[in-house]
């Protein structure tokens, strides 16, 4: 005799395969909407390299364009909230604390345009915004880098004024298309000054618009700048810049005047051995008097005293939270660090850890 | 069995070892990465300690820098790249720096003036080549992007590896003054903007910025190539004494028409111009008709209206300076990636054959 087995029916195991799939895709459907939005990310707080990311923000998460697009710069005001400058979206986002979106604006306009090109900027339109500050008051200043000016907002977001005028010679000139306006990238508000980096310099104007003073020009002594992208200037005036295509970062006095200066350009094999920077792209001043540089090309923040010693070093290279992927710009809250994580898409909000 | 876990254990030892062989407790350097890697360069390949030295990322790698951590990953990649890339393209990745706000900017300059490009080296766009041809007309090849579409890595070595003989930039940078020094403001920059010698799909090395290194793709442009149907052109088959690319008639002074002979670097000045490369009388190298669109300089015995960008007719006169001081604007060097003219010319209609065939 023999014995027989019963074998399914192949519909029976399709349909139990196809209720595992099912499962499957409905877990994973689930996980999608409810776990990879672009809703702040809840982070385990992990150190690395001295970095403890505490709040990493992709985009606003809805619209058109949910996720950021190569952000420049970032700023935090008293209160916390969190304003970024969209580069690659031409425009501005600001977040609560929390990291929550809370609106946006901005969007592309041209002001300058070529000969015979119809201007398309009106009050508000941005052409690839660089960096931005926000003051007391709690206006927003934004580096227009492509319109060669700076607009200036309330806090809401609406336009209030517009200075220098991009079709004007600013001083004695400036990197302006045309040779009027100002190639503004980096932007520094403080004590009613605006102070803001040329390709070659650094042009400070009043928070109405009226230009006070310009230092700088094209090289790579103390006095000279090539590409300065970011400053902060302290309670005693002195402005402390990132010469980013020099290589250092230069400590000024209010009128230009070099207080020191640490790290070089390279020219040679033996120079490029113990240069302090990558690539320095913007500074902040911390809570505790020391200056933050952030390093693009070496992925981390660099500490330093107020006389130009180096205290610390912090963060490597990353895409999870906590690594940079070429950071461009930073600010300083209390004992937080708001950095401008270009390379992943996003900004991070940091501790720093074992200072 | 035992044989087959043994078997298995000696492949293992044997394509796995060399990774593990990389010492990756020590701090990271440039000399790690190029004793595995050296620097490949087509047919030879180069110890990092044969390329020139270079400020940034760009080359000069010794066993005291990290460059080249700069651009590459040891592990972990991110956004799925390519060749351990911080970006998904190599494209995306060059354009992370040369955005126009610290490395040159050099796509979308032209958009961020309204003005839509009408012809230029399109990235990652297209494998076609106008005149690759050996006897004229396009050809297909395979570039070094994906999908074998042209990319930045096709003209430019990143590595700084074997590239041409420094030429007079066009106009003057910031950049390296104490590697070519200068006197400003009529400064003498040179560079040699990291086009390699044998851009890919070359058959041959190319030592000159010239217009043997543009048939290095578009051969069939070359005169020898097809007389009948191209203008004559400069190359050195054609001319023993070599290209003097850099050696050109330009505009004498700021405002106006007058011309001498000089070096590029100078202002506006600083852009070749349409008459010969070096007497007696040559033909012209494609960078004469092909360049940044502008006002070129014509005979002033003649004075010839000229096309602008915006298409306007108008004497030739320099009327800003250009390039040599402060305050110049060097964010519009576009040649030879876009260009607001119909085939990368340097000025379109009649005013381009006219400024050497006079009626």
């Amino acid at each position: 005799m023999t014995e027989t087995t019963e074998v399914p029916a192949p519909r029976q195991i399709f349909s139990t395969l196809a209720l595992v799939l099912a499962i499957i895709f409905a877990g994973l459907m689930a996980y999608i909407v409810f776990a990879m939005g672009n809703e702040p990310e809840e982070l385990v707080p992990e150190i690395k390299a001295g970095i403890r990311a505490r709040l990493v923000i992709g985009g606003p998460g809805t619209g058109e364009r949910p996720d950021f697009s190569r952000p420049l710069g970032a700023a935090i005001d008293d209160q916390g909230r969190i304003y970024v400058a969209d580069t690659g979206n031409d425009r501005v986002c600001v977040f609560d604390p929390e990291g929550n979106f809370l609106f946006e604006f901005g969007g592309r306009g041209i002001a300058k345009p070529a000969p015979g090109i119809m201007a398309t900027w009106e009050p508000g339109l941005m052409n690839s915004p660089a960096g931005i500050d926000v003051d007391e008051n709690g206006d927003i200043y934004v580096a227009d880098f492509r319109n060669d000016q700076i607009q200036v907002f309330d806090s809401e977001g609406k336009f209030l004024r517009r200075f220098p005028d991009p079709l004007e010679k600013v001083g004695r000139g400036a990197s302006g298309y045309g040779g009027t306006g100002i190639a503004v990238t980096g932007i520094e508000v403080t004590d009613g000054h605006v102070y803001a980096t040329d390709s070659y310099q650094v042009v400070v104007f009043t928070t109405n618009g009226e230009f006070v003073r310009q230092f700088g020009r094209p090289g790579t002594a103390a006095t000279e700048m090539d590409r300065p992208n970011g400053l902060a200037v302290a309670d005693d005036g002195t402005i402390y810049l990132a010469d980013s295509n020099n290589n250092r970062v230069t400590a000024l006095a209010s009128d230009g005047t070099p207080r020191w200066v640490l790290g070089a350009p390279v020219f040679d094999l033996v120079e490029q051995v113990d240069n302090e920077f990558g690539l320095p792209r913007d500074t902040a001043i911390s809570a505790d008097n020391t200056i933050l540089v952030i390093d693009a090309f070496r992925f981390e923040i660099v500490e330093l005293d107020r006389s130009g010693k180096v205290l610390n070093r912090f963060g490597e290279r990353g895409a999870e939270p906590g690594g940079f992927n070429f950071p461009n710009a930073i600010d300083v809250s209390d004992e937080l660090v708001l950095v401008t994580d270009k390379g992943n898409n996003r900004v991070q909000l940091v501790e720093l850890v074992g200072r | 069995m035992a044989k087959y876990t043994i078997l298995c254990a000696l492949l293992l030892t044997v394509f796995v070892a060399p990774a593990f062989g990389f010492d990756e407790m020590s701090p990271p350097t440039g000399r790690a990465c190029s004793e595995c890697h050296g620097l490949d360069v087509g047919e030879t390949t180069l110890t990092v300690q044969s390329v020139r030295p270079r400020q940034g990322p760009h080359g000069g790698y010794t066993s005291g820098t990290q460059k080249c951590q700069t651009c590459h990953t040891i592990h972990n990649a991110p956004l799925g790249s390519i060749m351990l890339l911080p970006a998904p393209s190599i494209r995306d990745t060059c354009v992370t720096c040369h955005d126009g706000t610290g490395g040159k900017g050099v796509y979308g300059t032209l958009a961020a003036r309204g003005v839509e490009a009408t012809s230029g080296h399109r990235i990652e766009w297209t494998n076609l080549v106008p005149g690759g041809g050996s006897t004229g007309g396009a050809q297909a090849k395979t570039f070094l992007g994906m999908g074998g579409l042209l990319t930045c890595s096709d003209c430019h070595s990143p590595h700084g590896v074997d590239t041409v003989q420094p030429f007079t930039g066009d106009r003057i940078r910031v950049s390296a003054p104490q590697a070519f020094p200068t006197t400003a403001p009529e400064a003498v920059v040179k560079t040699d903007r990291l086009l390699k010698r044998r851009p890919t799909t070359a058959t041959r090395s190319v030592d000159v910025y010239g217009s043997d290194w543009c048939a290095a793709c578009h051969q069939g442009r070359l005169l020898a190539s097809h007389p009948a149907t191209n203008h004559p052109i400069t190359s050195n088959p054609t001319n023993t004494a070599g290209v003097r690319y850099d050696w050109i008639r330009r505009v004498s002074a700021a405002n106006t028409a007058s011309t001498e002979w000089g070096t590029l670097g100078a202002s506006n000045r600083g852009f070749v111009m349409p008459t010969q490369t070096v007497p007696p009388r040559q033909a012209p190298i494609c960078q004469q008709c092909h360049e940044d669109p502008r006002s070129v300089g014509n005979d002033p015995a003649r004075p010839q209206r000229i096309s602008t960008l915006a298409g306007f007719n108008e004497e030739f006169r320099i009327t800003a300076a250009d390039g040599a001081v402060a305050t110049d604007n060097p964010r519009f060097q576009m040649f030879p990636h876009e260009s607001a003219v119909p085939r990368l010319l340097v000025e379109d209609f009649d005013s381009l054959c006219l400024n050497c065939h006079n009626p």
